[in-house]
């Protein structure tokens, strides 16, 4: 009885599975997919409004001649602007992925162990301290970066005091070199690295660390085996918000460089801006974007996890 | 004291010469942060328009037209300048305004909407030009670009209305020689001197080793010691060839070579330290720089009233001359009274309260006179100096001793031109 009872149970429980949904369920699944359509849409008609067609329109300007003195530019399927300006600037192309590659480096060799200090040993800290790091960053970029100039001055804040005491040569300056460009870059890009380290290092299960140790893994073992494994999305992730706004970057060039740091994102600017040649401003934003793409595709290739793409991505 | 090691510049002079000068070159030096804002709209605008005229070649002025200067004036003028370029006072409530701007209203009943944006030639040309080429009214009535190949661009595409000759007493019967029939606009066809300047060389009595007198003394370690020297990018082409005795207005490819060298070797040398686009003053005033090219106005303002130490000197090869012109851009709304406000400048009492509080060169000599009987009536030395000041009222020794800049004629000379020139900057 009991049995025949339980039996009946579970067979309108199976069937309820079986059975195809009835038409307010049905409705209900119509509602929830509409429900997806109707959060995605207004981000993607952004995203289409501000990032697609502009993109479309810079690739078309990329390809138009003409000059400033005869009318504007026309649009003539110029792809020799390519070539042409390729052939030009191909070396800054080249000092700026020098430049901001360096930037990179330091940037994750500084922000690691502050983001894996912060993520492990933090405690209710943690968010405060994370905090601490940004809040620089509320200021304007380009004031921040003006503000350098005032640091590193020939006589500023830093090293007038050093020259004062004699540790310094009178004639020593880091502004307008290659090195205050770069710890510019790093200075500036900084919450980049340490934003996605700190969340890949936070989200690591304490646990597997105790494990390796019970497996008598010593400290180091533990971290390199277990730690810098488990943060490797979080270090891609840095590295490609890191790398790829800085090389376009062109304010820290412009106010702490001279002309023997010129970047792209500078020459860019001064077509726009300083020669009103938008095909050309256009063509070499075409190449630095192609050219960050395939960088950070093979990157990722050689790096490799779905995982890492993934943290990329987000 | 400062007065002494500046023969011929005083204070008043210095005040006008660097209020405006100092904003209108360095507002912006923060200007790059609204590249992003900017490029969007400038990129849709410049795909929208269909260019049909041919790409390259000497084009004259192709739609230029003459609107109905003796048309009914519209009640309001869209006026675009450089920032503090114009006279300002306070009313009582502590609003400013402009005085003859105001006095312009009363006797026309006309409004004029003053707008100080412009900052940069390249910028604001470059803004306005997608518009232009797309046949809008660009919303202005009156635009003040500084001669040059901004100003050709505008010229040339017709992007001006041509002025009516026959309908400025005012400048025909006031504006200076040099005012008059200038190089890059014959016959004053599309504009009239606003204010005009001078570049030369600043620099800073505590660091460098020995007075700097001539534009090679900028390349001279035993004048200014390592890495201490500014370049103005923008200026450092005309400044290059007048250095070596040539004419900018007239030169050629090889003479830019040649200047180009010069200034290499300037770059190369060892008091070199950096080439600006417009900020160089911060690294002045920081003891970066030992001496620099730099307009006269920023420097003698720190020199004066900032009591920095600080010169300013004319190098003995030459210095660079600007001209500011005020134009009308085609389809402009109100013309007729565009052009009443140009001419109306061009009174010597209205001119006369302008250079009273700019303080820049006239185009309109007689202010001079008007000045100096204002600085007798009022007691002022101020006043009195400034009508005395000998920049301010260029002599022929003085304009001798200036030439205006390169003024490039075509798409090819211009990519020459910064073939020649732009590689220098980029390293």
């Amino acid at each position: 009885m009991a049995e025949a009872a339980d039996a009946a149970t579970l067979r309108e429980a199976t069937d309820a599975f079986r059975s195809p949904p009835k038409r307010g369920d049905r409705r209900l699944a119509r509602r929830k997919r509409m429900a997806a359509y109707a959060m995605l849409t207004p981000g993607a008609l952004y995203l289409a409004f501000s990032f697609i067609i502009p993109l479309i329109l810079i690739v078309f300007l990329s390809l138009k001649s003409g000059g400033l003195l005869s009318g504007g530019y026309s649009l003539t399927w110029e792809f020799g602007n390519y070539a042409r300006l390729l052939d030009q600037y191909w070396d800054i192309y080249l000092r700026s992925l020098l430049f901001s590659g360096t930037a990179t480096a330091i940037c994750i060799l500084l922000a690691y162990p502050l983001a894996y200090y912060i993520a492990f040993y933090g405690g209710r800290w943690k968010s405060t301290l994370f905090l601490l790091i940004l809040v620089p960053f509320f200021v304007s970029y380009v004031i921040r970066t003006v503000q350098w100039r005032f640091i590193l001055g020939d006589s500023g804040l830093i090293f007038g005091p050093l020259k004062d005491i004699g540790v310094l040569p009178a004639d020593f300056h880091v502004l307008q070199t290659p090195y205050a460009v770069i710890a510019g870059l790093a200075y500036n890009f900084i919450p980049f690295t340490a934003l996605p380290l700190y969340v890949s290092l936070e989200r690591i299960d304490r646990r597997l660390v105790e494990a390796a140790k019970d497996l008598y893994a010593s400290k180091a073992q533990a971290f390199r085996k277990v730690v810098l494994p488990l943060s490797f999305p979080g270090v891609f992730a840095a590295v490609v918000l890191t790398f790829v706004p800085a090389t376009g970057d062109y304010v820290n060039s412009q106010q702490l460089g001279s002309p023997s740091t010129f970047m792209i994102g500078q020459v860019i600017q001064q077509k726009f801006l300083g020669a009103a040649d938008q095909p050309a401003a256009a063509t070499l934003s075409v190449v630095l974007m192609v050219g960050m793409l395939l960088v950070a595709l093979a990157y990722a290739r050689a790096l490799g996890t779905e995982d890492s793409t993934l943290a990329a991505a987000a | 004291m400062t007065e002494q090691r500046m023969p011929g510049f005083d204070q008043a002079f210095a005040r006008g010469m660097t209020s405006r000068r100092m904003s209108r070159r360095n507002l912006m030096k923060l200007g790059g942060a609204t590249v992003g804002t900017l490029s969007l709209a400038q990129i849709l605008a410049a795909c929208g328009e269909g260019t049909s005229s041919v790409p390259g070649g000497d084009t004259s002025a192709p739609g230029a037209t003459m609107p109905d200067y003796g048309a009914e004036p519209g009640p309001t003028i869209n006026f675009a300048n450089w920032p503090l370029y114009i006279d300002q006072a306070k009313d009582a409530s502590g609003t400013k305004y402009n005085p003859t701007l105001d006095q312009f209203k009363e006797e026309t009943g006309i409004t004029v909407n003053y707008n100080d944006e412009i900052n940069d030639n390249a910028e604001f040309v470059s803004e306005i030009l997608p518009q232009l080429q797309a046949g809008q009214n660009i919303e202005r009535d009156i635009i003040v670009v500084t001669n040059g190949q901004w100003l050709t661009a505008l010229q040339k595409n017709g992007y001006v209305y041509e002025l009516d000759a026959a309908r400025r007493p005012n400048f025909d019967a006031n504006a200076a020689d040099w005012a008059r029939d200038p190089f890059f606009d014959p016959g004053n066809k599309y504009g009239m001197c606003w204010q005009s300047g001078l570049t030369g060389i600043g620099y800073n009595t505590d660091l460098v080793l020995a007075p700097i007198t001539k534009a090679a003394d900028l390349m001279d370690s035993t004048k200014c010691p390592p890495n201490s020297v500014g370049v103005l990018k923008g200026d450092a082409p005309d400044f290059a060839m007048i250095t070596l005795g040539i004419d900018p207005k007239v030169s050629t490819p090889e003479q830019w070579a040649e200047a180009a060298a010069w200034l290499t070797t300037l770059r190369d040398s060892e008091t070199f330290r950096t080439a600006y686009t417009q900020d160089y003053v911060d690294d002045l005033n920081a003891g970066n720089l030992s001496a620099t090219m730099g307009w006269s106005g920023d420097i003698l303002y720190y020199a004066i009233w900032e009591g920095y130490n600080y010169e300013f000197v004319l190098p003995e090869d030459g210095a660079l001359l600007w001209i500011d012109s005020m134009l009308i851009p085609v389809n402009a709304t109100n013309p007729a009274g565009a052009y009443a406000l140009m001419d109306y400048y061009y009174r010597p009492e209205v001119a006369q309260t302008v250079t009273e509080w700019v303080l820049y060169m006239s185009p309109v000599p007689a202010v001079q006179a008007l000045i100096a009987q204002h600085g007798e009536d009022a007691d002022d030395d101020l006043l009195r100096a400034t009508a005395e000041n000998p920049l301010l009222w260029p002599d022929e020794a003085i304009l001798d001793q200036t030439s205006l800049g390169v003024n490039l004629q075509t798409d090819e000379e211009i990519a020459e031109f910064s073939s020649i020139f732009d590689p220098i900057w980029e390293g």
